[in-house]
């Protein structure tokens, strides 16, 4: 009787949840207008594999010759597994309304509630166009059946990944909450790994197409056949049928009987992490800001200026909640494939002058992108108390310049004379580490135009901290035109040191001197007007 | 329609010996209550005294370090037993912004297994009650700081729970609203809920409360009706109010004669 009626309340939760959800991703235009590209983007991608799909399915004849079935069955349960944990950690370990929640349902409900309304989400998102490739494979083969037996392969699989996943996540973060040092680390840890990954993904991509290593061939290792064999179900009615083996029987009972046990596991975590003991916890020493008791004191240089002081507020609130930083992540999309290319194709000296470049070119991005991105938003929380002091709006703006500067500068200058060691020439260190020093400051005014351009004022909750990120369009925009802008400089500037200066040249150094400079201070224009204009 | 007091009935909130320890840190010190049923509460202490941590130890929502409470002789680590029982209004209105106030309270209704005939109806009534129904189809996320607490009032009494939690209930209200919350809770205790209130402001403790309890720094330093609270306030000081009252026990290390 309690597991019916706690089933009951937790479709309910599902529900409400999946339709908050969907309320919020078109809460307003700028939501639908990203949606809108999102689908047309996406959407164009099936333009070319949904033909695909069907010449596939109108090829095959056997199970065993449809494209990628041995890799897709292992991936599948791995990858549903993988995001159940790690959006269960990010977003899904606590609920919105808790207090109302727990005092009017049992946990339980509130379990199945949220992985419900996660499938939906997830159903959404990756379901549709999954479900149109089957689709149209499933027309090409001339069996109509196929995407009804696929679904109900799929649906078991999606259950029991779900809970499991819901488990191990909330495991997760009750062992986070029990490791608070683990927890530090791992927030920087994560950051750094991500990247490296990332980075490790390109030069790994680089491998593959240049020394010709088969990605079927790599693939055929990664395979389970009972999971094979449990996919292959989906081909029972169609001309590809292959009988039931009881491998795949074998594999539906496992995942039924799983489902069940995941589910007990994650309610006893999340019964033990919601009603447990959060932060406050912990000894109240641990939670103190260090030298809390002598005030605010920022050190030599940043307290020789007000705006120092205002940098170092900026650094000071970084450092305790760096999850405030995370649309730089961007920069990883960015830059990484460009770094995979460069340092698979080149080597020794060539390698090093590559790193120095980036130096300049990662600090000058930084310079903008950590704290001007969006300034208003970011402020928002204060913004009465910073328009009714003295302090002037300008001095504002250049306490967030310099806090940029603080985080970027070091990289751009340092990183290319660092690289001396390793072999670029130090003319050549000596001019990236000067094109950094000019190009930091334009990087900053710019961020601060665009940033109030465009503001974004709601916060989301990223890793426990309530965070206002940047504009995605502010954020790609910026990318291109300081990293586009960057790179036309490093490449000018081996030019300009290898050699007597051509007119042409010196015109052309002039021109994007002036591209680079007047939008910088046009733009910082516009943000001191944006914010003066609060107190007209 | 809450269960009416009878002798022999378990008290409607029964804390024995309270405590809640966050690492070195003492929120609740060894609070002991016994409420009876139909009696309202006016739960009073200095902010930080540990209010809203005692709050969700009667609640169950967060597990006591030492102790026992129970709700109506209901364990609170019974959830399933006690959920029937509670209403819990927390000082954050636990609202969803994306629903309308009608959406709101149909889904917390049906997650009460209130049948949807009694349920529209006492929702009618409370919208009227609380002149929230013109805007019962607009989304919570444009309400002001009084409607909303106004619709996380209504569906924390949607159940008629036998005993309802209320952290500041008049906080951000306008005097006609606020006179509204205090007549429901009047209204909602002559019908023999027991209500618990937490609250700082004073005049409507002395107006609606037939105990009054005063946390300070985790302990229950005093307990007793209004009256006798401020007479005991009055005995040392020129004049006898509760504030008076509050202020002395909350003062210093000597709580008032008689106080626990």
């Amino acid at each position: 009787m309690s597991r019916r009626r706690d089933l009951h309340h937790g479709c309910r939760i599902g529900r409400a949840e999946f339709v908050r959800s969907v309320r919020g991703y078109t809460r307003d235009a700028r939501r639908i207008l990203g949606l809108a590209v999102a689908v047309l983007f996406f959407g164009g991608q099936l333009l070319v594999t949904l033909p695909a799909a069907y010449a596939a399915g109108q090829s095959v004849r056997t199970a065993t010759a449809v494209p990628y079935l041995d890799p897709v069955a292992v991936i599948l349960p791995v990858g549903l597994l993988a995001l159940a944990t790690l959006r269960t950690m990010e977003r899904l370990g606590g609920v919105d309304a808790e207090e109302l929640l727990l005092t009017t349902v049992h946990p339980r409900a509130v379990v199945i509630g949220l992985v419900l309304a996660e499938l939906g989400r997830l159903a959404l998102w990756l379901g549709l166009p999954i479900a149109a490739l089957v689709v149209a494979f499933a027309a090409g083969l001339g069996a109509p059946t196929l995407p009804l037996t696929a679904g109900v392969l799929v649906l078991p699989l999606l259950a029991c990944t779900a809970v499991c996943g819901y488990a191990l996540g909330i495991t997760g973060l009750r062992v986070l909450r029990r490791l608070p040092t683990f927890r530090r680390l791992l927030k920087g840890g994560a950051v750094v790994g991500f990247l490296g990954l990332f980075v490790l993904s390109q030069v790994a991509a680089h491998a593959f197409v240049e020394r010709d290593v088969s990605v079927a061939a790599l693939l055929e290792v990664v395979s389970v056949p009972a999971l094979t064999e449990y996919l292959s179900l989906a081909f029972v009615g169609t001309p590809l049928d292959g009988g039931v083996s009881p491998a795949a029987v074998a594999v539906l009972a496992g995942l039924l009987a799983v489902t069940p046990i995941g589910l007990a596991a994650a309610e006893r975590s999340a019964d033990a992490l919601w009603f447990g003991d959060d932060d406050r916890s912990q000894p109240s020493g641990s939670t103190a800001a260090a030298g809390s008791g002598e005030g605010f004191a920022p050190p030599r240089p940043f307290a020789w200026r007000r705006s120092g002081r205002i940098a170092w507020g900026h650094l000071l609130r970084a450092i305790r909640h760096p999850q405030e930083l995370s649309h730089l992540l961007m920069l990883v999309f960015l830059a990484g494939p460009v770094l995979g290319s460069l340092a698979s194709g080149n080597d020794g000296g060539a390698l090093a002058s590559i790193l120095a470049g980036t130096g300049t070119a990662v600090g000058v991005y930084l310079a903008g992108a950590t704290f001007g991105l969006n300034p208003l938003g970011d402020d928002r929380p204060h913004l009465p108390l910073l328009l009714l002091v003295e302090t002037p709006t300008r001095t504002l703006l250049r306490g967030r310049v310099a806090a940029g500067l603080a985080l970027g500068l070091p990289v751009a200058v340092l990183v290319p004379v660092a690289t001396v060691a390793a072999g670029t020439p130090l003319p050549a260190a000596l001019g990236y580490a000067a094109l950094g020093l000019c190009l930091a400051p334009a990087a900053a005014g710019l961020a601060l135009g665009l940033g109030c351009a465009y503001p974004i004022y709601e916060p989301r909750e990223l890793w426990g901290t309530e965070t206002v990120a940047p504009s995605t369009l502010v954020l790609l925009g910026y990318s291109f035109v300081v990293l586009g802008g960057t790179s036309i400089w490093l490449v000018l500037v081996p030019v300009g040191l290898g050699g007597p200066l051509s007119p042409l040249l010196l015109a052309g150094a002039g021109t994007l001197a002036l591209l680079t400079a007047l939008p910088s201070a046009l733009s910082y224009r516009y943000a001191l007007n944006r914010y003066r204009g609060y107190t007209r | 329609m809450p269960s009416t007091h009878s002798s022999d009935a378990p008290p409607a909130v029964e804390a024995i010996d309270l405590r809640k320890r966050y690492g070195d840190e003492l929120a609740v010190d060894g609070v002991s209550l016994s409420l009876p049923s139909g009696t309202v509460y006016g739960f009073l202490g200095p902010n930080g005294a540990g209010k809203t941590t005692t709050m969700r130890l009667l609640t169950g929502l967060t597990r006591p370090t030492d102790g026992e409470a129970r709700v109506c002789g209901t364990p609170v680590a019974d959830r399933r037993g006690l959920v029937s029982q509670v209403g819990y209004l927390p000082e954050t209105p636990p609202l969803y912004e994306e629903f309308s106030a009608r959406e709101q309270l149909d889904y917390v209704a049906d997650l009460r297994d209130i049948p949807p005939e009694t349920a529209d109806e006492r929702i009618d009534a409370y919208l009227d009650r609380f002149e929230l129904r013109e805007d019962a189809a607009k989304r919570i996320g444009s309400y002001s700081k009084g409607m909303k607490r106004k619709t996380a009032f209504v569906q924390s009494v949607l159940h008629d729970p036998d005993v309802l939690f209320l952290d500041e209930p008049t906080s951000g209200l306008d005097p006609r609203a606020a006179r509204r919350i205090r007549e429901s809770i009047t209204d909602f205790a002559a019908d023999g809920t027991t209500v618990f209130l937490s609250t700082h402001i004073l005049p409507v403790v002395e107006a609606v409360a037939d105990t009054v309890g005063v946390l300070f720094e985790g302990r229950l330093v005093a307990e007793g009706p209004p009256a006798d609270l401020t007479d005991r306030a009055a005995a040392g000081a020129d004049s006898g109010t509760l504030e008076d009252a509050f202020l002395a026990v909350t003062g210093g290390d000597d709580p008032v004669e008689g106080g626990e």
